[in-house]
């Protein structure tokens, strides 16, 4: 049983590591709540505990301008005792919240989704990571862990995201539905996810099936369970709170962009500088812009839905409004999946290099800017471009990779040869 | 950009080499597509289109559009070109005359008859109305009331009433102005009554004359405002000398801005350390607030004062001394340059109305008295600002007391008052202050109307003048409520009632200045549409690109294929 011994021990080293950093560093938690690269206005923690609050005194948390977060959240966490004074439920929460992440992680690892797809078979099939080396690579990603330590309520998104994926690479699709129902409840943007990974879904049950569904009736009873899902959710929010105003408050503020707080994506210096007249204009460019890759990437990745779901998720820590290092780490740990596709990849070491060098340099300009004032908010913008042309670089590197792939396949007398586009 | 491998990405081989087993010749030629991945292209690119054209599309046009709120120009250029509303002013005159109502009647339209005549202004018409006589109530004649006979005490829009009082001695007929009460004492002797066979006796035409000499200054005024709006209006107005309307321009270039609110400062500035204290607070109270209460249906007022010592005017005037009468005189020149606006603190502005200072100046007994040169006077004003009065110290007081009493500002506070009455535009005859005051009531009621009126003028043209501007809800509901309060007060102006008129005009004035100065409509004015590329090029043109040049290679392969297949 040497898989199992793995397993405990990776599991075991993740949560030991966890609540050690928990422990002995006490403030670090809330060092790192306060970062911008961590925790945005939509996840942070401490606007959580905000919001708490108000809800906890019978005011309406959205009342104060401070919490952007979903309503549900609210009662799941007034269960657990005051964090300020017994952090320990909640790093626990955290901590478990990382592990399940993990072992969805291993599920879509152990479909083989990511390598024989049922329209694919690709050449390099045997280069593969374990799925408890993927785990580890998602346990123990200094991203995932800075996410958890900061509790940040993006690691929910995280792993709603990640159930979904393994639920549809195992053909699950109820449970696929709601895990991802709940994702896009808590971040919005996870709902681009659904039509790759219903094609997903739709293939691994067709591949297990004898004769495969009817796909039109598959996809419309599927779209509909989304919807009926999605709709009970936000209904219940609204019991919760007793009026629909949460969702200008929840999904308006990711919409429209209210809060202009720095982050590590591209939105806010471009709007800090936008005429007023061209924000809501500019504002509708930017999200057609993330909303656009998803029917694009779909029909051409056709025969790797979980490719281009993983990429989706790269595009969404590029791309969305309030990004952070943990949509980021969720890209990141997806990528082991593929590890058929690294010896394809042109510029790992260039993409590599420019994510260490964002990783170090951001705080230290922010630094700069914020704390020292010998700099000002380019430098940080500038360290935020870095970081997403690396991230760039890698989608892209990778989505080459994975076409040229496809056409070692289509064209197997041409394996190894100088290619070009045209 | 990840987007441009997704829509366009198909891989295809570099020049294969010869010792390739698959190349048929040496040429270097690429295989052909299948017709899969042709489709798969093809799909790619219109989902890409797709969500440009049904989603891009209308968000563009959705959050670039202009709101532009319907106005009604057709109502505003009306009310810009007076085609609206005629202001008239009929003033209603009560007489009171201890004499039969059959008599009286017969006096009062002689009199209107000849008023008539005299009158070449047919907007300001004064008619005349029959009032109780109280004092005579109880007299043994019976009076007769009619219909026509109203009470004079209840009724605020009746401009003047005029007394008829029997004398025996004296010169007949003469008359008497009430300072202080709109009220016109006619003395008559007994003969001068008109009997009822003869018309036009003498009384009836010298008490018209005297109306009309009383209301001549009115008339000019308000005839100065007419002449000065756009429209039809040219036969209404009646002829003004060149000198009238040169006075009537002076006067107006004086006056302040019509505001609601003034602020007035007191000020006493002093170039040594007395008088250090003035006891303004009681002569305020005694000199000034009767004035200001007099006026409290047309403005209201708030005073601060100050005391600064060692303040003197500015250096750069040098009073000179002159031998003959012993007194320090300032030149004309120097009037303008007196106030040391670097280091008196004279606020420009407190709060939203407009501020008017009073300056008096206590000059230091080696430089006293301190006069104009000119005219040896020791007040002036400043147009639109305030005034300026220098109390000299009286040689009586030796002491040089170090509180200005009461009694010593009272020279000064009559000043400040005559000084105000300037700027605020009123009227400087009659001798008769209520008269003075209700005639700045029309006279403000209808230049507000007429200010008001063009400034919605103003808003029609730039509406039309500038299409790129946007027009919130805002300006369309203040124009709205601009045009009804000036319609209420064009009708209350004709029925005669002034002070609602000025209320009305008023609401209207801030309301079009309101919709006129509105702050989202000035923010695209200086905003060209060339700049538009400058700010759509550097994001677009970049995604535009790929998305374009896809697009245009589909299309020629596409036509390229069709055109084979027909030659074929």
């Amino acid at each position: 049983m040497a898989i199992d011994r793995q397993k405990a021990l990776i599991f075991g080293a993740a949560v030991a590591v966890r609540l050690l950093l928990f422990t002995t560093f006490p403030s670090l938690p809330n060092l790192l709540a306060g970062r911008v690269e961590v925790s945005t206005p939509v996840t942070s923690f401490k606007r959580l505990q905000e919001g708490l609050f108000l809800y906890k005194h019978n005011v309406s948390p959205y009342d104060g301008g401070v919490y952007y977060q979903a309503p549900l959240l609210l009662p799941l966490f007034s269960l657990l005792p005051d964090p300020s004074y017994f952090p320990f439920a909640s790093n626990v929460l955290y901590t478990a919240v990382d592990s399940l992440g993990a072992y969805a992680l291993m599920q879509i690892a152990d479909s083989m989704q990511a390598v024989t797809p049922r329209l694919f078979k690709s050449s390099r099939k045997d280069l593969r990571w374990s799925s408890v080396a993927v785990a580890a690579g998602y346990l123990f990603n200094p991203f995932t862990v800075a996410t958890c330590v900061a509790r940040s309520t993006s690691a929910l998104s995280t792993l709603f995201i990640l159930v979904a994926i393994a639920k549809a690479s195992q053909g699950a699709g109820i449970t696929f539905v709601f895990a991802l129902s709940i994702a896009s409840y808590l971040s919005m943007h996870p709902i681009l996810l659904f039509p790759p990974l219903l094609l997903l879904c739709y293939d691994v049950r067709a591949s297990k099936a004898k004769s495969a569904p009817s796909a039109s009736r598959f996809a419309v009873s599927h779209t509909a369970g989304l919807a009926a899902a999605c709709g009970l959710l936000l209904y219940l929010s609204y019991l919760l709170t007793g009026s629909w105003e949460f969702l200008q408050s929840t999904y308006g503020v990711r919409l429209l962009l209210p809060d202009l707080t720095p982050n590590v994506g591209l939105w806010w210096y471009f709007f800090i500088e936008m005429f007023d007249s061209f924000r809501e204009f500019f504002l509708g460019v930017f999200w057609l812009h993330v909303a656009s890759y998803a029917p694009g990437l779909t029909l051409r990745l056709r025969k790797q839905p979980l490719f281009a779901a993983a990429t989706l998720t790269g595009i969404f820590a590029i791309f969305t409004p309030y990004p952070s290092i943990a949509d980021a780490a969720l890209y990141l740990s997806l990528l082991p999946l593929f590890r058929h596709l690294f010896p394809l990849m042109r510029y790992s070491f260039l993409a590599a290099a420019a994510i260490l060098y964002a990783s170090f340099l951001g705080p230290a300009f922010y630094h700069l800017w914020i704390y020292a004032g010998s700099g000002n908010a380019n430098f940080f913008y500038a360290i935020t471009l870095v970081w997403s042309l690396g991230l760039s670089v890698i989608v892209g590197d990778s989505l080459y990779a994975a076409l040229r792939d496809e056409f070692d396949v289509e064209r197997p007398e041409l394996r190894g040869k100088e290619v070009k586009r045209i | 950009m990840a987007e441009t491998d997704g829509a366009t990405a198909s891989v295809e081989p570099l020049s294969t080499p010869s010792t390739d087993a698959t190349s048929v010749s040496a040429t270097a030629k690429p295989p052909p597509e299948t017709q899969e991945s042709i489709w798969l292209r093809r799909s790619v690119i219109v989902s890409f289109w797709l969500v440009v054209v049904l989603l891009g599309l209308p968000v563009w046009w959705k959050t670039t559009a202009i709101y532009r709120a319907e106005l009604p120009l057709e109502t505003m250029g009306a009310w810009a070109e007076s085609k609206v509303c005629q202001p008239a002013f009929p003033l209603k005159v009560a007489v009171e005359a201890p004499i039969p109502a059959q008599d009286a009647q017969h006096l009062l339209r002689d009199t209107q008859h000849s008023l008539d005549e005299l009158n070449d202004f047919s907007a300001h018409r004064l008619s005349l109305l029959l009032a109780d006589a109280p004092f005579v109530a109880n007299a043994s004649q019976q009076i007769v009331t009619d219909g026509i006979a109203v009470d004079v005490s209840h009724d605020e829009d009746i401009a003047l009433s005029v007394r008829l009082v029997p004398v025996e001695t004296g010169h007949t007929p003469r008359s008497l102005l009430q300072p202080y009460s709109p009220r016109l004492d006619v003395y008559y002797g007994p003969s001068q009554l008109p009997t009822a066979a003869s018309t036009g006796s003498p009384l009836a035409t010298y008490i018209a004359e005297e109306l009309h000499k009383l209301f001549g200054e009115e008339q000019a005024l308000l005839a100065h405002l007419l002449s000065k709006t756009p429209g039809p209006r040219a036969p209404v107005a009646k002829r003004l000398s060149s000198g009238i309307i040169a006075e009537l321009e002076h006067r107006s270039t004086r006056a302040l801005k019509y505001a609601p609110t003034y602020h007035l400062t007191f000020s006493l500035f002093t170039p040594i350390n007395i008088p250090s204290d003035w006891d303004i607070e009681s002569a305020l109270q005694r000199y000034m607030s009767p004035f200001l209460d007099s006026l409290t249906g047309i403005h209201n007022f708030t005073i601060d004062t100050q005391v600064q010592l060692y303040s003197g005017y500015t250096p750069t005037v040098r009073p000179e001394f002159d031998e003959q009468s012993k007194s320090w005189t300032l030149r004309k020149e120097d009037l303008s340059g007196f106030i040391n606006a670097a280091e008196w603190p004279l606020t420009p502005s407190i709060g939203a109305g407009p501020t008017v200072n009073f300056v008096l100046y206590v000059p230091d007994r080696s430089q006293s008295p301190l006069v104009v040169k000119e005219t040896g006077g020791n007040s002036w004003l400043v147009p639109q600002w305030g005034g300026v009065v220098i109390l000299n110290p009286t040689e009586a007081d030796e002491a040089a007391p170090a509180i200005m009493t009461r009694e010593a500002l009272a020279p000064a506070m009559h000043t400040f008052s005559t000084q105000l009455m300037s700027l605020l535009g009123l009227p400087q005859s009659p001798g008769c202050l209520p008269l003075r005051i209700s005639t700045l009531v029309r006279v403000r009621a209808a230049s507000l109307l007429f200010s008001a009126s063009s400034t919605l003028g103003a808003l029609a043209r730039l509406y039309n003048a500038l299409p790129s501007i946007p027009i919130p809800d805002k300006v369309a509901k203040s124009v709205d409520l601009t045009t009804e309060h000036l319609q209420l007060a064009c009708d209350s102006l004709k029925e005669g009632r002034f002070h609602s008129a000025l209320e009305h005009a008023r609401v209207a004035e801030a309301e079009a200045e309101k919709a006129f100065f509105e702050r989202s409509m000035v923010g695209q004015v200086y905003f060209p549409d060339e700049h538009k590329v400058a700010v759509y090029l550097p994001l677009l043109g970049p995604v535009a690109v790929p998305l374009i040049m896809a697009a245009l290679k589909e299309l020629q392969t596409t036509i390229r294929n069709f055109k084979a297949r027909r030659s074929s």
